[in-house]
């Protein structure tokens, strides 16, 4: 095939799923689609494997193409134009039940000639709790419907008995089907426009440029990963859930043009839902592979084929069902994004040529906190609190983690205005803004994080309720880089101002601070609260990894992040021994006091002491 | 320091040791673990970057230093008697 016509054919590749991805917003109402992005698009080939793998949340480019095989598997000889499945299950593809594949083929005279896959966190499941994140369930079947593989449309018709089975098992019914529907369209899209890709160019030429797509990613990859050094990196992430400590470890082996993962060592699977099942895993690690190593080379199943897992059986990141998962994407999967993440990175770090590309670990708890009730106009809110996808960057060889940056697995998240929020629930913030002191030190600072306070407002339950699943309390998630600090942990505060009415002290209805609210700050970490009369909750989020040396910092850029309000003097005294006066670096003050903080680290006792 | 970069602050040095990339401190041979030769202050992670490290008191920063110089070399989350993480690179 002429160069020209290859570009052509992966260029429309390309555009076909941005205008999925654009219909499936159009038709979706919910705010963790249109504003989290928590959604994804994919092309998949006649025998499942990724094609063309689009942005969204890319822990499930891969889980998508188990969803395409295991519908192909179920429904064998049974594949008709115009079907429509949905797979859902965590043990046969999903990352957990919440996340709905929609997975539809593609024919092209009457030859199956390829599939389009997309998922949303749906509206609500029907789970123990509303929204799907059910802290109190204990085994899968209790974390609402979950099928292997069912289909939804028939030859282009709704299968209505399917349809309201499926909406006769969750709350706001309506909200589930415009998020099914959204996802509808978006295959439709995808099917018209390849199709008319193929009509334009036939049927075997396009089909012989998606195969040499493919084989072009296995080239590249496999020739950059000839160009990394060989060795082995270890990364090790903890989590706290309800006193239960859990690690993933992780081991990284790269040699010739080879990536082996293996996660030997990892904790046994959690009866708490933060599990993720094989496929989640083999999900995880490609979410910051992806972006890393590959963000010059399409993203398909060439880029699989140089990678093999270990992942031991009965381990939280490869559970046996029933095990609970419906956490899994706030938990184990994060820490497995995160382990790679930094795995990935030391591997790069160790090459001149890529060490640019380094980065320590973004927004590595992804806390998570659903809201349910009746909002102000006595409709049932479901949804989560969009501040999740803010996250902050973890800093760079060259350049500072972003405040509120951002995460690595979803370049296209993000959160939304206080006012959509505002809207959607019956809540009003106190205070929303980046946190100091957040971003993990370093010659280059980790991005800090964020932290906001709602009460309720103008509920006609007198309050809402909300689901914490937080992880990252204890232990610092966004791993540094190269000598840079862990990003700070989350916080997340129940401040009892109900009880401080009920004693008689006066409560302060516009606090700017978790330090100017009245009543007692309770701290929460996981499970269902009410956030009812005048009680407020207070989240503050993790900050990114940092990367370097604190004391390499340049004391100017430590001047300009107070003067930013990003970094406290103090720790810009006692971490970057940087000492400012009338709003200027003392340097001769800075000189010294970062000499006597390198003193101190010679007195040190030595590793194997 | 000149050599072949292995990481963010470690060379392999012209005697196929493992150096610290900024004062030469060599930490052991090529292809093995450093950190045994490497200083070591392991402190609370709580506070250790400011109020926010709100982090349970059994939360450890392990912070690795150069004996030569003092440069940090690089840093773990730990918790006590958790090995160290082992980094090989083959050059």
């Amino acid at each position: 095939m002429d160069p020209i016509t290859f570009s052509i054919i992966r260029h429309r590749l390309f555009r076909v799923i941005d205008e999925a991805v654009i219909t499936l917003k159009h038709v979706s109402g919910s705010a963790i689609t249109n504003e989290g992005h928590d959604l994804m698009v994919s092309l998949y080939r006649a025998d499942g494997s990724l094609l063309m793998g689009g942005v969204g949340f890319l822990h499930h480019l891969t889980s998508a193409a188990e969803a395409c095989k295991a519908v192909i598997r179920r429904f064998e000889g049974d594949i008709g134009e115009g079907d429509v499945f949905l797979t859902n299950c965590p043990y046969t593809a999903a990352l957990h039940t919440s996340d709905i594949y929609l997975v539809a083929p593609i024919h092209h005279e009457g030859r199956l000639v390829a599939w389009s896959a997309c998922f949303v966190h749906v509206y609500d499941i029907g789970a123990m709790v509303p929204g799907g994140f059910s802290p109190e369930s204990r085994d899968i079947f209790t974390e609402g419907f979950s099928s292997p593989g069912i289909r939804l449309v028939e030859g282009g018709t709704m299968r209505r008995d399917v349809m309201d089975t499926l909406l006769n098992m969750v709350r706001a019914p309506e909200m589930v089907a415009l998020d099914l529907s959204s996802m509808i369209a978006a295959n439709n899209v995808a099917r018209e426009r390849m199709v008319a890709l193929i009509e334009k160019y036939g049927a075997d030429p396009v089909d012989r440029a998606c195969a040499a797509l493919v084989d072009q990613s296995e080239t590249l990859f496999r020739k950059r990963l000839r160009e990394l050094p060989d060795g082995r990196w270890e990364s090790r992430q903890y989590f706290d859930i309800e006193g239960e400590t859990c690690k993933v470890l992780l081991a990284m082996t790269k040699e010739g043009d080879a990536l082996t993962f293996d996660f030997t060592g990892s904790s046994p699977q959690s009866h708490h839902g933060i599990n993720c099942t094989y496929w989640a895993s083999w999900g995880g690690f490609f979410a910051p592979l992806f972006p890393l190593l590959c963000y010059d080379i399409t993203w398909n199943d060439g880029v699989l084929r140089p990678i093999r897992m270990i992942a031991p059986e009965g381990s939280v990141v490869n559970c046996t069902r029933p095990a609970p998962v419906s956490l899994a994407t706030v938990g184990a999967i994060q820490s497995v994004n995160n382990a790679a993440c930094t795995c990935i990175a030391k591997m790069l770090s160790a090459s001149e040529s890529y060490a640019k590309e380094a980065t320590a670990v973004w927004h590595g708890s992804h806390f998570a906190i659903f809201m349910f009730g009746l909002n102000q106009r006595r409709q049932e809110a479901i949804g989560i609190l969009t501040e999740t996808f803010g996250g902050a960057g973890g800093a760079r060889t060259w350049a500072d983690g972003i405040d509120v940056g951002g995460e690595i697995p979803n370049p296209i998240g993000r959160m939304a205005n206080v006012e959509t929020t505002e809207a959607t629930f019956p809540v009003r913030y106190l205070f929303r803004r980046a946190t100091p002191d957040t971003g993990g030190p370093g010659r280059w600072r980790g991005g800090n994080g964020i932290e906001f306070a709602l009460v309720q407002h103008d509920s006609p339950e007198g309050g809402i309720n909300y689901v914490v699943s937080g992880k990252g309390t204890e232990f610092s998630m966004s791993e540094g880089l190269g000598g840079g600090y862990a990003g700070a942990p989350c916080a997340y505060r129940w401040v009892h101002n109900n009880a401080a009415r009920e004693a008689g002290r006066n409560v302060n209805p516009y606090p700017t601070s978790l330090d100017a609210m009245t009543g007692e700050a309770e701290t929460i970490s996981w499970g269902v609260f009410p956030l009812k009369g005048e009680d407020a909750l207070y989240v503050r989020s993790d900050g990114g990894g940092g990367f370097g040396d604190p004391l390499e910092r340049e004391p100017a850029r430590v001047l300009a992040d107070i003067e930013a309000g990003m970094v406290s003097e103090g720790v810009a005294a006692s971490v970057y021994g940087v000492v400012t006066a009338a709003g200027a670096v003392d340097e001769t003050a800075t000189r010294e006091r970062r000499k006597a903080l390198r003193e101190a680290r010679l007195a040190t006792p030595m590793a194997a002491e | 320091m000149s050599g072949t970069r292995i990481s963010a602050t470690l060379v392999i040095d012209e005697n196929r040791a493992i150096a610290c990339a900024a004062c030469g401190y060599a930490l052991g041979p090529a292809g093995g673990p450093w950190k045994d030769a490497a200083r070591l202050d392991e402190r609370p992670m709580q506070g250790a970057g400011g109020a926010p490290y709100s982090n349970a008191e059994r939360v450890l920063l392990r912070r690795f230093l150069c004996p030569g110089c003092g440069a940090l070399l690089d840093t773990e989350c730990a918790l006590a008697g958790d090995p160290f993480l082992t980094d090989i690179v083959k050059v």
